[in-house]
């Protein structure tokens, strides 16, 4: 029986206007294949024997199909069978969205993501009970690791085998829920939501802090990078924590606090802090904020009027994601990927 | 009706913004009009569709800031502020054209409006806008030089060339790839081997980004930072402009490459014109009567612009050997 991994590995992340402004990374396309590459080596080493992949027009695949035509060249026949979905390629995030669909409809064990918050965000609306494993190839980030994907090709490898239980491999997230006037038009943010009084989403990425009203967060690590950082410097709240934050921001003058905080990488700003609450599950908010932009996870992507009626409700349980540290550190303690012990 | 305005840009400004793109849209509807009643010579490529970038990239520029152009020259002429009427003239090759009928359309070129030239070489706009910079650089005076290139010129050796020397010179250059998709019939994610621009800005130094082409916003908050920190010193970077053509690549195409209702998509849902109008609408900064009044106001220039054109001299025989060679 085919034990299945999904890929999703997203050519666009990390191409906007954050390079210019702040000298923010762009991972080049070659070494985003190679990434597929180094996940494939270790998720066939866990016994991996498939993996079905989102096709794509900007160049990952065509790399990884010559690595994969390389590698067996060398006679390596360790690597799982590598399938590319028949679907049509849009360069766009309804590719995702597909690719996800499919990759449910054909029983994956997990999906692994190579892609920023956004990318991430269109993963979970489709993957429903399917655990993730985020790989950051993204600008802020706050959501994904940044780590050496052979790692996380084992831990999911080790979870997908079996070797390793669910309660002990997967963790629940949460979400914020964003409705505009009716179910029909629903959004959802992993970490951060931003109010801003821009009424375009322009070139999308935050950076005139004038602009920001309001911030949500699911959960805000001190250690972060991006708008959740601003939580996390306030009042730090964990993944894994029942609540989120909401944060009212404002000028200099009228706040009760100012912060110095990294909102995009390169990019440390002073930050008026008006109010701070806890975010209770289920219970909706308001944004003050009339009319303007709303920034999902670092990036505005819906611009709303007064006739417009936004909430914003913070959702717990929502989805499942991989957690790599603790698979490893159960690996080690149970001697998992022990071969050999010389006495 | 708002209270206040939520854009970058006053309401005046606005109307402004609409006036440019709407003006190379009619100006582009209608040449592809006439162009088929024969009576413009030589070949034309119209810009009609990516009207976005011209206007969201020229907002920013002085009169003096230099850009060179392309083939699909007509739309970034008339952001740059070249007359349109001495456009229209020159397209058909008359003596009253901004190049007295002897260019036409791939060769407009204005240095009083710092429109160093539509190009019909390829890829040729970019090391003219390094010398433009490097001028600028010398002066001293905040100057800067845009260069702009579809996805096929971009992978000319004088386009690399140049995002070398602008990032050894630091100039203040920025070039702009409007990438449409198609390097006249050929698809650029078959043509263009460096699947991302932003790789090959970052291969030669200079930060690069990518821009939705079809949101005026999106172009002129990027294109903003790009020229303000050219302007500083910052240097050299590379914008790439996801737009699409609304028209082949030359009059007479007859887009057999194209997907089924390509086309008319965009038209319907990518028209950036359409995008930007609606969107300033609902936030009730302008009223549709004043979309009006403009959209009246540009349809009777160009109606002008071409009733002028058809009617002007050609260039006397006794010209054919002046203006060969100028000395800027």
């Amino acid at each position: 029986m085919d034990i299945t991994v999904g890929i999703i590995a997203n050519p666009v992340s990390a191409r906007d206007i954050r390079r210019l402004l702040t000298n923010a990374s762009s991972l080049q396309i070659t070494d985003r294949a190679n990434i597929v590459l180094r996940l494939l080596a270790s998720l066939g080493s866990m016994g991996v024997n498939k993996v079905l992949m989102m096709p794509d027009n900007g160049g990952i695949c065509g790399h990884v199909q010559r690595g994969v035509k390389r590698e067996n060249n060398y006679g390596d026949t360790s690597w799982p069978a590598l399938k590319f979905l028949d679907m049509p390629v849009t360069s766009s995030v309804q590719d995702t969205v597909n690719a996800v669909r499919m990759m449910v409809e054909e029983n994956v064990s997990a999906i692994i993501v190579l892609g920023g918050d956004g990318t991430h965000r269109a993963v979970i609306s489709e993957c429903q009970t399917i655990p993730i494993a985020g790989l950051s190839t993204g600008t802020n980030n706050a959501f994904p690791d940044t780590r050496e994907p052979t790692v996380t090709g084992l831990a999911t490898g080790l979870y997908v085998t079996g070797k390793i239980s669910t309660e002990n491999a997967c963790v629940a997230n949460k979400i914020l829920e964003i409705k505009i006037n009716d179910e029909h038009n629903v959004h959802v943010a992993l970490v951060d939501v931003v109010i801003t009084t821009d009424r375009y989403v322009g070139a999308r990425a935050l950076w005139r802090t004038e602009t920001f009203t309001e911030l949500y967060v699911t959960f805000g690590e001190a250690h972060s990078v991006g708008m959740s950082s601003i939580a996390g410097l306030v009042n730090p709240v964990d993944r894994l924590d029942p609540y989120g934050l909401r944060v009212e921001l404002g000028s200099e003058q009228e706040s009760i606090q100012t912060l110095m905080t990294p909102i995009a990488p390169g990019l440390m700003k002073r930050i008026g802090i008006k109010h701070v609450e806890k975010l209770l599950p289920e219970k909706t908010c308001l944004p003050q904020t009339t009319a303007g932009s709303i920034a999902l996870d670092g990036e505005r992507e819906i611009e709303f009027s007064e006739q417009d009626r936004v909430e914003i409700t913070l959702k717990t349980d929502a989805f499942y994601t991989i957690d790599v540290a603790r698979i490893m550190l159960d690996a080690a303690k149970n001697q998992l990927l022990l071969l050999t012990k010389n006495q | 009706m708002a209270s206040s305005n939520p854009f970058p840009l006053s309401k005046e400004e606005l109307l402004k913004v609409y006036k440019t793109m709407r003006s190379i849209r009619e100006f582009e509807e209608r040449v592809h009009l006439e162009f088929a009643k024969g009576g413009i010579p030589g070949f034309v490529h119209l810009y009609a569709g990516e009207e976005a970038s011209a206007a969201g990239i020229m907002y920013h520029l002085r009169p003096d800031d230099r850009i060179a152009s392309t083939h699909r020259g007509h739309g970034h002429c008339i952001a740059k502020g070249v007359d349109i009427r001495g456009m229209m003239a020159e397209i058909y090759g008359k003596s009253s054209g901004v190049c007295a009928g002897k260019g036409g359309s791939m060769h407009i070129a204005d240095l009083d409006a710092g429109m160093m030239g539509a190009n019909g070489i390829l890829g040729a706009g970019a090391p003219l806008v390094c010398g433009a910079a490097l001028a600028a650089k010398f002066h001293k005076n905040e100057g800067v030089a845009i260069s702009f290139v579809g996805d096929g010129a971009s992978n000319q050796g004088m386009m690399l060339e140049s995002l070398n020397l602008a990032t050894v010179w630091n100039l203040p250059a920025i070039f702009v790839v409007e990438n449409n998709g198609y390097a006249e019939s050929t698809s650029a994610e078959w043509a263009v081997s460096c699947d991302s621009y932003v790789d090959r800005a970052s291969g030669f130094g200079m930060p690069g980004i990518s821009v939705d082409g079809f949101d005026f916003f999106a172009v002129f908050e990027a294109a903003g930072e790009a020229i303000s920190r050219a302007r500083s010193g910052g240097g050299p970077s590379l914008m790439e402009v996801k737009t699409g053509r609304f028209f082949g690549h030359f009059e007479g195409d007859a887009q057999t490459y194209r997907g089924e209702n390509e086309v008319e998509n965009l038209r319907e849902h990518k028209d950036c014109i359409k995008i930007y109008s609606k969107k300033i609408l609902d936030a009730g900064v302008v009223e549709k009567s004043e979309f009006d009044a403009i959209d009246a106001e540009v349809n009777a220039l160009i109606d002008d612009a071409v009733e002028k054109a058809v009617a002007a001299p050609e260039p006397a025989g006794s010209e054919l050997y002046t203006d060969v060679y100028v000395n800027y």
